[in-house]
C-alpha cells in the first residue's frame, strides 16, 4: 500500500501522527517525573485517575470517532474490576491477577460485542443507543447487588495488589504506590498509541466517516454495524481493562462502579475533555476526576452544581470540549503570527 | 382465582401510576422530538414542591397542583434559556436535558438536604372490594390517571389547539406556512410536558420516600414505555407501554425478587426495541 502514497500524502499521515503524539508524549513524561516530585497520597491516587481517565478514553473511542453515544461505559468497567477480583480469589496454578485481566478484557469486550451486535444489526437509533446503554448499568449495579454470594453484595468484593511474576525470574510486588504508578503509566501510553494508531487506519476513517455521514459510508458498501460493533467492543474491552486495574489499585469493586451516576459520570469528563481527541478524553477524566476529588472534599454541592453547569456550556459552546478550544487557539496564534 | 384477581388489579395500579410517570415524557417526545433526560429530575422536583407546600399546611389538591405548576416554571424557564436553540439536534438536547438533571438534582441536595422526606398520605389505608384489599390512595391516583389521558386525547383530537398540534407533527414547514407560531407552540408542549412530570411527582409523592435520586427510578422505565408502546402514540402507546414495563414486573416480582425482576424487565423492553424498534403501536 504504501509504495501508492504520494509524498505529500506521506507527510499529511506523518503531521497527523506527530501533532497530538508529540503533545501526548510531553503529558506522559511530565506523569512520569511526578513521583520525584511528589510523595504519599497523590502517588496513591494518581493512577486510579489515571485509570478513570482511560475509562475515559474509551467513551472518547466510541463517542468521538464512531459517533455512537454510550451511557453504559462504567457497567464494562465494573465488570473488569468484578472479573479481576472473582479470579484473584482463586487458587490459580499461574498468576491470578494476569489471567484477571484477560478476562476483565474478554468480558468486557465480549459483552459489548454481543449488546452491539445485537442493537446496530437491527438498526437501533443513537438515541435509543443511549437509553439502552443507560439500562444495561442499571442491569449491571443491580446485578452486582443481588448475587451477594459472588459479588458481595452492597459491601463490594475486597480484591488484592497484584503482582508481576516472571515464570523462573522472580516477582515483583507493586504492593507499594511507586510500584504500581510506574506499573499503570506504561500501560496507557501502550494503550493509548495503540488505540491513536487505529483511529488513524482505515478503520477509524471510517469511523469518522460513520459520525459524519451514516448513509453515505453505507452507500460506499461498507458494512456499518460491523464497524460499530467493531468499535464498541474495542471499547468495552479497554473499559474492562481498565477496571481490572483499578480494583486491584484501589482494592476494591462495589455496585456504584456500575452505577449510572458513575457512568454518565464518565460522559461528563469527555464532553470537559473532549470527543474530538483521544488525549483530550484521557485527560478531561484525569483532570476532572482528579478535581472532584480535591474539590468534594471542600465544597462537595457547590461542586457538582459548578460541573453540571460547565457540561451545558460545554455542549452549548465548545463541542470539542477543552482540547478543542486549545488546538482552535493555536490555530488562532498561528494564524496571526503567518 | 383470588390470587389472579389481585395480581391483575396490582397490575392495573402499577400500569396506571407508571402511565402517570412517563406521560410528561411521552408529551415532549413525541411532539417536540426532545429526549428529556431531565424528566426523572422533575419528577422529584415536583415531589420536593409537594413535600414543602403540604408542609406549609396547604391542602393536598392545591398542593399538587401549585407543584405542577412550578415544575412548569422551571420546564419553561429551561426551555427559553437553553433548549429553544437547540431543537433541531436531538443529541444535543439529550446532553443538555442531561445536565438539567445534573443540576436540578445538586439544587434539589443543597435546598432540602438529602435526608428522606415524607409527604402524608391524603387518602390513608384500603378497601375492600371483592374480598381483595385495594389500595385507597394509589386506586384514586389511578383513576385520576385514566380521566386526565382521556381529557388529553379529548384536547387533542377535538380541540383546535389540538388540531394545530397535530400538524406541527406531521409537518413543521407547512405548519409554519400556515401562520401557525412555531417556537410559541415548542414552548408550550414543553411547559405542559413539564408540568404533567411535576404533577406525576407531587401524586407519586405520598407513594414512598422522597429523596433526590428518586426520580431516576422513573427516568429509564419511563423511557421504555415511550419507546416500547411506540413514540407519538401518546395515548394508546403510553398505556399499552406501560401495561407491558409495570405488568411484566408485577409479574417476575412474584416469582423472584424485585431486583431481579427488574432487570428482567428491562431485558424484556430492549428485545422488543430489537425485533420492534418502531414500537408495538407503530408510529409516524
Amino acid at each position: 500500500m504504501s509504495e501508492t502514497l504520494s509524498k505529500q500524502e506521506k507527510s499529511v499521515r506523518r503531521s497527523r501522527w506527530g501533532g497530538e503524539t508529540g503533545v501526548a508524549m510531553v503529558v506522559f513524561a511530565l506523569l512520569a517525573l511526578l513521583p520525584t516530585v511528589f510523595s504519599g497520597y497523590v502517588i496513591y491516587i494518581l493512577p486510579q485517575y489515571m485509570l478513570f481517565g482511560l475509562l475515559a478514553m474509551s467513551l472518547g473511542l466510541l463517542w468521538g470517532f464512531g459517533g455512537i453515544l454510550s451511557f453504559g461505559q462504567a457497567a464494562f468497567f465494573a465488570v473488569g474490576g468484578y472479573a479481576m477480583g472473582l479470579m484473584m480469589q482463586q487458587a490459580l496454578p499461574v498468576n491470578a491477577a494476569y489471567l484477571g485481566i484477560i478476562v476483565a478484557v474478554l468480558a468486557g469486550g465480549g459483552l459489548a460485542a454481543i449488546a452491539g451486535y445485537f442493537l446496530f444489526s437491527a438498526g437501533v437509533r443513537a438515541t435509543y443507543f443511549v437509553l439502552i446503554t443507560l439500562a444495561l448499568s442499571i442491569i449491571a449495579e443491580q446485578i452486582a447487588v443481588s448475587q451477594s454470594q459472588i459479588t458481595g453484595g452492597w459491601n463490594g468484593l475486597f480484591v488484592d495488589r497484584m503482582s508481576l511474576t516472571f515464570g523462573p525470574l522472580g516477582e515483583v510486588s507493586l504492593y507499594g504506590d511507586v510500584a504500581f504508578y510506574y506499573f499503570v503509566l506504561p500501560l496507557i501510553v501502550l494503550c493509548y498509541l495503540g488505540f491513536r494508531w487505529l483511529t488513524l487506519s482505515k478503520v477509524g476513517k471510517v469511523l469518522v466517516g460513520i459520525r459524519e455521514n451514516e448513509d453515505r459510508v453505507i452507500a460506499l458498501g461498507f458494512n456499518v454495524s460491523a464497524y460499530k460493533t467493531l468499535v464498541f467492543a474495542l471499547s468495552g474491552g479497554l473499559a474492562g481493562f481498565a477496571g481490572a486495574l483499578y480494583a486491584s489499585q484501589a482494592n476494591f469493586v462495589s455496585p456504584s462502579l456500575a452505577g449510572v451516576l458513575f457512568s454518565t459520570e464518565v460522559v461528563v469528563w469527555v464532553a470537559i475533555g473532549g470527543r474530538a481527541s483521544l488525549l483530550g478524553a484521557l485527560l478531561g477524566g484525569i483532570l476532572v476526576s482528579s478535581l472532584s476529588n480535591y474539590l468534594s472534599a471542600i465544597t462537595p454541592e457547590y461542586w457538582q452544581l459548578l460541573l453540571g453547569i460547565i457540561f451545558i456550556l460545554v455542549i452549548a459552546f465548545f463541542k470539542s470540549g477543552l482540547s478543542g478550544a486549545v488546538v482552535q487557539l493555536f490555530q488562532f496564534l498561528q494564524r496571526r503570527r503567518g | 382465582m383470588n390470587l389472579a384477581l389481585s395480581i391483575a388489579v396490582d397490575a392495573t395500579l402499577i400500569t396506571l401510576v407508571l402511565a402517570l410517570a412517563a406521560f410528561g415524557l411521552a408529551i415532549i417526545y413525541g411532539l417536540v422530538g426532545v429526549i428529556n433526560m431531565g424528566h426523572g429530575a422533575m419528577l422529584t422536583l415536583g415531589a420536593y414542591f409537594a413535600w414543602a407546600t403540604t408542609t406549609a399546611g396547604i391542602p393536598f389538591g392545591l398542593a399538587v397542583l401549585l407543584s405542577a405548576l412550578g415544575v412548569c416554571v422551571v420546564g419553561l424557564l429551561f426551555e427559553h434559556l437553553v433548549i429553544r436553540f437547540f431543537y433541531d439536534r436531538p443529541f444535543e438536547t439529550l446532553l443538555l436535558t442531561w445536565a438539567f438533571f445534573l443540576i436540578a438534582t445538586e439544587v434539589i441536595k443543597i435546598v432540602f438536604g438529602t435526608d428522606f422526606r415524607n409527604v402524608e398520605s391524603p387518602l390513608p389505608g384500603a378497601y375492600e372490594l371483592a374480598g381483595l384489599k385495594i389500595p385507597a390512595y394509589r386506586s384514586a391516583v389511578a383513576g385520576f390517571t385514566l380521566l386526565l389521558i382521556g381529557a388529553s386525547a379529548f384536547v387533542f383530537f377535538r380541540t383546535s389547539i389540538g388540531i394545530k398540534i397535530r400538524a406541527l407533527i406531521q409537518n413543521r414547514e407547512v405548519a409554519s406556512l400556515l401562520g401557525l407560531n412555531i417556537a410559541l407552540t415548542y414552548k408550550l408542549v414543553f411547559g405542559f410536558g413539564a408540568f404533567m412530570a411535576g404533577l406525576a411527582g407531587a401524586l407519586i409523592a405520598p407513594m414512598l420516600s422522597i429523596d433526590p435520586y428518586i426520580g431516576n427510578v422513573f427516568l429509564v422505565r419511563s423511557f421504555f414505555v415511550v419507546i416500547v408502546g411506540g413514540v407519538g402514540q401518546l395515548l394508546s402507546g403510553t398505556l399499552l407501554g406501560s401495561f407491558f414495563i409495570g405488568g411484566s414486573e408485577t409479574l417476575f416480582a412474584l416469582f423472584t425478587n424485585q431486583v431481579v425482576a427488574q432487570a428482567a424487565v428491562f431485558f424484556i423492553a430492549i428485545m422488543i426495541l430489537r425485533f420492534r424498534p418502531q414500537g408495538l403501536i407503530k408510529g409516524r
